[in-house]
This record gives C-alpha cells, structure tokens and sequence, in this order.
C-alpha cells in the first residue's frame, strides 16, 4: 500500500492506482479528458499533468500514466502544471468550431468547463481550422467530428468495453477522424454509450437533438424499468415529457455504462395513447370515484361470491411498494387469488429463484469478477444486454464462457456454444450435478466433460439461467447444480434473467399463491367473476394470449391500474391511470434480491409538444395541469385501503409488517441498493408441460425475446422503434434445406394465430429441427410469448 | 441656536419651490409629447435577423438562463439543413423586467433590446408574446453579424467553407 503527499495531504491508496485517482480520494480534483474510471488511463489528452517534487518520479509527468508510490511528493498547484495545462486547452481550442450555441453538448461540455476553468479565453492562434466531414451513424448517435479533441474515449468505450467491430479511428496528425469505415448504422447494441463517454459534443443523442439544454432538464437518479437487472439511470425531463436517459453510476450492477433499450426507451412515459384519465364503465370520472368504485365493488363482489371469487395480479412492472400492497388489498378481502406475474413459466421461474437463490445470489459485479460463466437458457442481448457486458468484462479479465442453448446466442465477446433441445436444458444440469454424463452423446459428451473439468479449475464460477427457458423446474435444477458443485472453497453462483425490474419482489411477495394459468381455469369455469391487474396486461403477456382472452371475456369485474394502453386497461370496467416509473418515487427488486429506490423526474401530464402540437403552449391558462391524473400505484392503493399516503410512512408499516424488509425505509435512490436475505416460497408443484402437442409430425416453434424493441416498454418507446425488424424466423441451414428454404427467403408461417408472412434467417449455431421466432409488437409475431413452444407450418413464398 | 436653524429649515423649501415657478418645466404631456429614448434603452425586446433575412435566433436558450425573472421559453428545433432555430419563442412582458440580460447573453445578436417602452396593456395575454410578434425584419443593432458564417458546423457555407477553414480533410489519406 503505497503512501504519498499530494498538495501537502498524505494519502494511502491499493497497489496499483495512479495519481490522478489517488489525489480523487483527497477530493482533489485534476482537469482530465481521456481518463475514465471504466476504461482506465492512456495518456492521451495530457491534460492531468502535474509536478512530481519528489520521490521515485521526478518532474513534470501526466498524473494518470503515473503509479501511486510510496515516497512520492506531488502537487497539483506548481506553476509548470498550471501553464501546461493552459497550454494544452489552448491547443484542444485550435481547431474547435466555435459552435457552443448549437451544440448539445454546450452546459454539460468538459471541455467548456476545463477551458473555462484554464482561463484560455482569448484565441491567439489565428490560422485556419482543419475541419472534417460526418457520418450519419444511424438513427442514436450525432456526430459532429470538427468538435473532436482525440481522447479516444470513444473507440475505448465502443471497441474495448462494449466490444462493437464497427467504431473505430482512421488517419494521422491532424487527419485523426473517429467513425466507421463507412458511412452506416452503428450495430453495437450498447452504442449509445460513446454520447455518454464524449467529453465534448462530437457524439450526441439524435432522439434528443436540439430538445433541452442541460440546465433545464429536470433530472433525477432512477432504476431503468426495461429489465431485471435494475441498472441506475438518470432520466432527464422538461415540459412535461422525459426527453432522455443517461446511465447513473452503480458499481454493485452496471457500472458506468447502460444498453441502447434502457438509454433510448423512455418514451412510453410520453406515448399518445398513453391513457391518463379515470373511468369506470367507460365514462371518465375523478381518480377518487374511481378508487371508491373499485373499494366498494371488490367488496360487494366478496361479500356476493366469497372472497376468492376475486383475483389479484400483480406485475414485474410494478413498484415493490405498490406490490405489497396489492398482497395487502388481497389479505383485506380474504381472497388467497394473488399472484405477480401471468406468464407462468417467467412466474415459477421468478418464485423458484426467490425461495433457493440465498447465498448463491451474484452481483454484475461479480460477475465481472468471474472466471467461468456458463450460461443455460439465457440470451443477455434479447434478456438484459448489461448481462452480455458483464460477461464481456469477465472475458477481458480471463474468464471463459459457455453458451448452452437451443438459440444461437450472440455475445459481444468470445463464447464456445452447445446448441441444446430445451427440454434437455434441465437434464444436463442434473447430469453435470451429478458427474454423470452418460446420456449424452459423442459431440455433446466431449462438451460437456470438458465443462465439467473446467468447473474443477475454476475459483468463481456463475451458472446463469433465463426464466422464459428454464421455468421454475429449470431454475430449481440450476440453484440444485449450484448448490451440489459448491465446496468450501469454491462457491458456485447463481444469476437467472426474469421477466421485469420487479419480478423478484413480487416472486417473494406471491407466497405459494396458485399460478395465473390456474386462475385464468377458474375465471373460465366461473368460480372467479373479477381480476383486479396491477399494471400488468394478462390479454397479452399471459403463456398463451388467444387462451387468456377467451377466459378473460368472462370476467364481471375488471380493474386495472397502468400507464401504458395495453388491451387491460382499454377494457377494463375500472381503469385507474398510474405513473410511469420515471414520475413517481418507490423502489424496483433485481433478479438478485437487491431491492434499489428511484425517485420521480417529472409530474405527469400532457407534454407541451402535444398540447401544443409542436408550436408554442396553448394560450390559455388551466387550474391542473392536463393530463395529470395519473398517481403512483402505491399511492393509490395506499388511498383504496385507506392508508397513510406517503412513501416514507407506507416503507416505514411494511418494515413493522414484514421484519426481513428491515431497512427499506432507509434506502437511498443514489447507494448501491439493499439484499435482503428475505426468501420466498417456491410455486406450486404443477407446471405445465411446456411442450403443447398437437400434430405430431408439425414443425416446432419456439417464442423467444426480440432483439431490442420487443418488450412491452420498449415498444412504445418511438426512438427504438428504428431497431424494429420486419417479421422473421430463424433456422437450422439443414432443416431450411429440409423445407426448400434458403436465408432471405420470405414465407408463410402458420400457426394457431393465423397466417403471417416472415422473411427466414439461418443460422449454424442454433439447435436443428427448431424454429426460432421472435415475439414482436404490432406486427403478426405479436402472440409470440417467448418461451411458449407452437406447432406450425412453414412455406416458401418467394425471394426476398 | 435650534430655533433659529427651525425657523431656516421651515422657510428655504418654500423660497426653492417658489423659485422653481419661474423656471421651464422638464415634465412633458406625455402621451399628448413623447420622448425620444437613447438608442440603447432596454424597452421591448425584439428578435432581428442576419443580412441575409433569415432568423438569427438559434434558440440556444442562453437568454432564458440569464432571465433573472424566468420570462423567456423557447423550444429548439432543427431545420433541413442541420440549422438550429426557434420551433416556438415566447417572452412574457408581464414578467419581463427589462434588464437586458438576455441581449447580453446572446451569442448570435438575435435578441435585441430597443427603446419602445409602449407596451402596457390591460390584457396580461397580449404581454405574452410569441416569436412571430418579436421577430422583425432587420439586423438591429449590428447588420453585419451572421453565426452560421463563422461556427464551424457547415450550416451557411459548405462543410470546411467558412473564410478561417481548410477543406474537410481526408483521414485515409495516405499521404504525410
């Protein structure tokens, strides 16, 4: 452990940090550009120079290159420093365009601020500027190279970190451009996180082009409601709508950086259709009848039918807040009809996780740490892309990687991949549990023998598991596997991609509830008339959507909270309007347990774009502002049960309730979040066969997650939307030679929808005799739930 | 002695005041007369336009900052040639205190204060301006200046066109 003197302070830092971070740890703060926590140093801006007095370095040295040793005297104030760095502004300002004003940057530029701060404020240089031609990089990323400074931030975050192909820097001296070799879309799904590492405004958001300056945006720490993994963002809102979102800081999870679906899906907060006002029976009333409405008809229909003619569902989407007192209402009424997710499947697995993860539970950041990561069933870009970056960084750091997988699983890093049946997902764990791996053959066994010897080797092996594959029995294995190649001195962890940001709290809060699929038997049957849907939309996200919606016709009662316009809340008899996640304050549950707050951006209401259709605000003058009905859905639940109505006294009652919730109504939006060892109950023992046979010689399909743009949030996000692809399927090349069929061929898929015509894509790496289609809205692919298993037929159309 | 200093300071004012009787008045009839401000009053702010007639204001919002009285609001929008302008603009004079803050921050010398002071009125609404009730059609105090003449960003000129730019460099050059 090193000790130094920095500007008269001594300070004693790890082996291994450089002076720059050390001085950080004083508080000292040394004008920097290339330098970043994540990507580490390389000297390439000389702007953190500073006077070595004493010690093993002497002299004038850029204190980011430099090692923290011990002896060393240094100082950030020596004149030399001080004029160097002018210098250096001095130069970076040469070829600068001169455009502050209309640069997106301009508020938030380090390099205003250093040349502020460098007093550089009359230009001496009086030749003439090298300038630059742009690219168009696709519909995320401006690009503005005649602001460009060379820190190479940019190719570090794009190449190395993220491991994109297509980012790089071409040319010298003075000729340095940084883009791609030609002109296109970036392909990176993670390429939205160069606007962030840009300290000047060579690369800027284009959704948020010319929206708002820094200064005006109403910003606040938040939880990224696209997937289980709850990375912190920073959403940023004005006039009413949330405009963007910049990663947050989190280095339990994420890091530093975030994926494109979490940077670029904030617009379902501002969607159109997005309903906002209260109603019941279809006429629009106050939020307080609505309430009344639902207290009293829940109750009566209680009373009437006995309370377990009333169901409860919950949803991944929902807070922690919010979900406990759903489990309240249903307590309240007596009815034992309560459960937190409708894909049953993505339910058990989430429930089944939440009673056997305990102490295998791993961060992202032990994950980064890792040496050997296998994962069954689980696609991170489709599921959670900060998971296939983690797993990049265990890459980078010498760990190796196992995909096994019916789907061709793509990562941004090296992987070897074993293309498996899914319902042989299960049986390789036992098998590998149990170092017993006769059932398998030739190709298969070498694999795995070879998998199973590197779990001998390895020092911090994770297992991770995706719910829409393995389903409750499948994560039941993987915490087993887990738990039998444990010893003393190597634990084996255990991570499983759910469904939602809550999937976790809500698994741990459904108790041994009966699933949705079992519920929608008795809607059907008739012995439950209402279902009460806590910002979930069973119409669509139920395992099988043409069943559920032929149950639910049956309904006499339901009510529905949300803030999205899915199929619940259009018919719904009581429809009470919710905030989205970026306008209210609560709390959102990871897949590993760790329960983290965000707090509320923006009031909701009709942004001014629409109320003002892309002119200046009506010129008239309102008491409320339009559009903001909507209230947090703990808030109104905390209303219909006629409870204390603000956050901390409602965190503070689930503390006394609930003693190993203990410490929730201390959780900060901006720490690193709360584990609790809190564990729930596993689901109950009958799961359906995932399999649903019908025609036995028919060809089998398997729903699987969307590349970015295919979850609910997303969808209505428009900037995604680019992201979208036209309906495909993808294939074994062997069995699309089998059906006549060759990539880029368009087709007809049949299935128990309907019609819809797809274009085929193939691909070796994927398990042969499967057909792999990917659920995507508003298009004839909608119905695909991912992980449900069709019977279908497939055929030729023509060329594409 | 106080007596003496009473009766003094009882009677100077009236002999001030009966002396002011017989000089010119500087009050004027106003609005009968009317004065003619210095040019560079700050009354009615203004949007004026480059030389060559195309708007100035790049809605930068630096105005808005420096509006001690949050009077200004505005929303940036970009047109088909990558320039950066005022979708909407809007000054509330109800507000507005006049302190002309916002000409100074201006960084394209769109917003201008002139000396029009007539702007009472009894309905707050018609205070609330919009951009087509600033924008006027001249370069105001400075009919030289054009932005997009000298940012590097390729909006007036060509790309690497303006006067103090070399032509857009070619990184695969493999030339020294």
């Amino acid at each position: 452990m090193p000790k130094l003197t920095i500007d008269n302070l001594e300070v004693t830092v790890p082996e291994g940090t450089n002076v720059l971070e050390a001085a950080r740890e004083l508080d000292i703060v040394i004008p920097h550009f290339c330098y970043h926590e994540a990507l580490g140093a390389v000297g390439s801006c000389r702007l953190c120079a500073m006077m070595f007095v004493d010690g093993p370095v002497t002299g004038l040295q850029m204190a980011c290159m430099v090692e923290a040793q011990d002896g060393m005297v240094v100082s950030s104030t020596d004149p030399d420093a001080i004029e160097l760095r002018e210098h250096v502004i001095e130069w970076a300002m040469t070829n600068h365009p001169h455009d502050c004003p209309v640069c997106d940057e301009g508020g938030e530029c380090q390099l205003q601020e250093m040349t502020v701060a460098g007093g550089h404020g009359v230009r001496r240089y009086n030749g003439k500027k090298c300038t630059f031609t742009n690219q168009d990089l696709g519909p995320f990323v401006q690009q503005e190279m005649n602001r460009c400074i060379t820190c190479y931030r940019c190719v570090r975050t794009y190449r190395d970190y993220c491991g994109g192909t297509d980012y790089g820097v071409f040319g010298s001296r003075n000729r340095i451009q940084y883009g791609r070799f030609q002109e296109g879309t970036l392909e990176s799904p993670f390429s939205g996180n160069i606007i962030d590492a840009c300290p000047t405004g060579v690369l800027t958001s284009k959704p948020f082009r010319f929206k708002t300056r820094l200064w005006d945006l109403q910003e606040a720490p938040s939880i990224c409601p696209h997937c289980s993994l709850g990375c912190a963002t920073i959403p940023g809102g004005r006039y009413r709508e949330v405009q963007r979102v910049k990663a947050g800081i989190n280095r339990e999870t994420h890091g530093f950086f975030i994926c494109d679906r979490g940077r670029f899906g904030y617009d379902h907060v501002n969607h159109q259709e997005r309903p906002r006002q209260a109603r019941v029976d279809g006429q629009p009333v106050a939020v307080a009848a609505a309430l009344t409405a639902a207290r009293e008809r829940v109750a009566g229909m209680a009373r009437e039918h006995g309370p377990n003619s009333i169901a409860f569902l919950g949803s991944s989407r929902a807070s922690f807040e919010g979900s406990v007192l759903l489990r309240d209402w249903a307590a309240a009424t007596g009815s034992q009809q309560l459960v937190y997710e409708a894909h049953q499947g993505r339910d058990h697995a989430a429930r089944t996780l939440a009673a056997r993860l305990g102490e295998h539970g791993r961060s992202l950041e032990d994950l980064r740490q890792s040496d050997l990561i296998v994962l069954f069933g689980a696609d991170p870009l489709a599921e959670g892309p900060m998971l296939a970056l983690a797993i990049r960084q265990a890459v980078r750091n010498g760990g190796k990687v196992i995909v096994i997988d019916p789907r061709p699983v793509e990562l941004p890093c090296a992987a070897s991949h074993l293309p498996l049946a899914m319902e042989r997902l299960t049986d390789v764990l036992t098998a590998l549990a149990q170092k017993d791996l006769h059932a398998f053959d030739n190709h298969e066994h070498a694999f795995l023998e070879n998998l199973s010897e590197q779990f001998d080797s390895a020092q911090r092996p994770v297992l991770i598991g995706g719910a829409d594959l393995l389903g409750g029995k499948g994560v039941d294995a993987l915490c087993s596997t887990a738990a039998q190649l444990s010893s003393a001195e190597c634990a084996v962890g255990v991570m499983t991609m759910l469904a939602g940001p809550n999937s976790y709290g809500g698994a741990l809060l459904a108790g041994d509830g009966p699933d949705f699929d079992t519920i929608l038997d008795a809607i059907q049957e008739g012995t439950i008339r209402a279902l009460v849907c806590l910002e979930s939309d069973p119409f669509r996200e139920a395992m099988d959507p043409s069943r559920a919606q032929a149950a639910l016709g049956h309904l006499e009662l339901l009510v529905s909270f949300d803030a999205t316009p899915g199929l619940a809340a259009q018919r719904a008899d009581i429809f009470l309007p919710t905030r989205a996640n970026a306008e209210m304050a609560g709390s959102y549950m990871n897949n590993e347990g760790r329960l983290q707050a965000f707090q509320a951006v923006i009031d909701p209401g009709l942004p001014i774009s629409e109320t003002g259709a892309g002119n200046h605000p009506p010129r008239e003058f309102f008491q409320t502002t339009p559009g903001s009905a909507p209230e947090a859905d703990w808030w109104l639940l905390a209303e219909l049960l006629e409870r204390d109505t603000t956050l901390a006294a409602l965190r503070k009652t689930i503390e006394q309730s609930d003693e190993c919730f203990v410490g929730l109504s201390a959780i900060d939006a901006e720490s690193t979040g709360l584990r609790f060892s809190a564990q729930g109950s596993l689901p109950p023992a009958a799961e359906q066969d995932l399999l649903q046979t019908g025609v036995t010689d028919a060809l089998k399909l398997l729903a699987i997650t969307g590349p970015v743009g295919s979850h609910w949030l997303a969808h209505l996000s428009s900037p995604l939307a680019a992201t979208q692809p036209k309906p495909y399927v993808v294939l074994h090349p062997e069995q699309a030679e089998k059906l006549g069929l060759s990539a880029g061929d368009r087709a007809r898929l049949t299935t128990h929808f309907g019609h819809c015509h797809v274009v085929i894509r193939t691909d070796e790496k994927m398990v042969n005799g499967l057909i792999l289609a990917p659920q995507l809205w508003d298009t004839a692919l909608e119905g695909m739930v991912p992980g449900s298993m069709l019977d279908c037929q497939l055929e030729k159309e023509g060329k594409a | 002695m106080n007596f003496w200093r009473d009766i003094k300071g009882t009677l100077q004012p009236f002999w001030i005041t009966l002396g002011y009787l017989f000089k010119k008045p500087v009050t004027i009839q106003y609005p009968e007369e009317k004065r003619t401000p210095p040019p560079r009053y700050r009354a009615r702010i203004v949007l004026t336009r480059n030389p060559d007639g195309s708007e100035r204001c790049v809605a930068c919002q630096l105005c808005s900052a420096a509006c001690p009285v949050d009077c200004i609001s505005m929303q940036a929008a970009e047109a088909e040639d990558g320039r950066r302008y005022a979708a909407w603009f809007r000054i509330n004079f109800a507000r507005c205190i006049f302190c002309g803050l916002c000409a100074e921050a201006c960084p394209t010398m769109a917003i201008q204060t002139t000396p029009d002071y007539e702007i009472c009125n009894r309905d707050v609404l018609k205070l609330v301006q919009e951009k087509e009730d600033l924008l006027i059609d001249g370069c105001g105090k400075d009919d030289e200046y054009n932005y997009y003449e000298h940012s590097g960003v390729g909006v007036a000129n060509e790309r690497g066109g303006n006067e103090d730019e070399y032509g857009p460099v070619d990184p695969k050059a493999l030339l020294p």
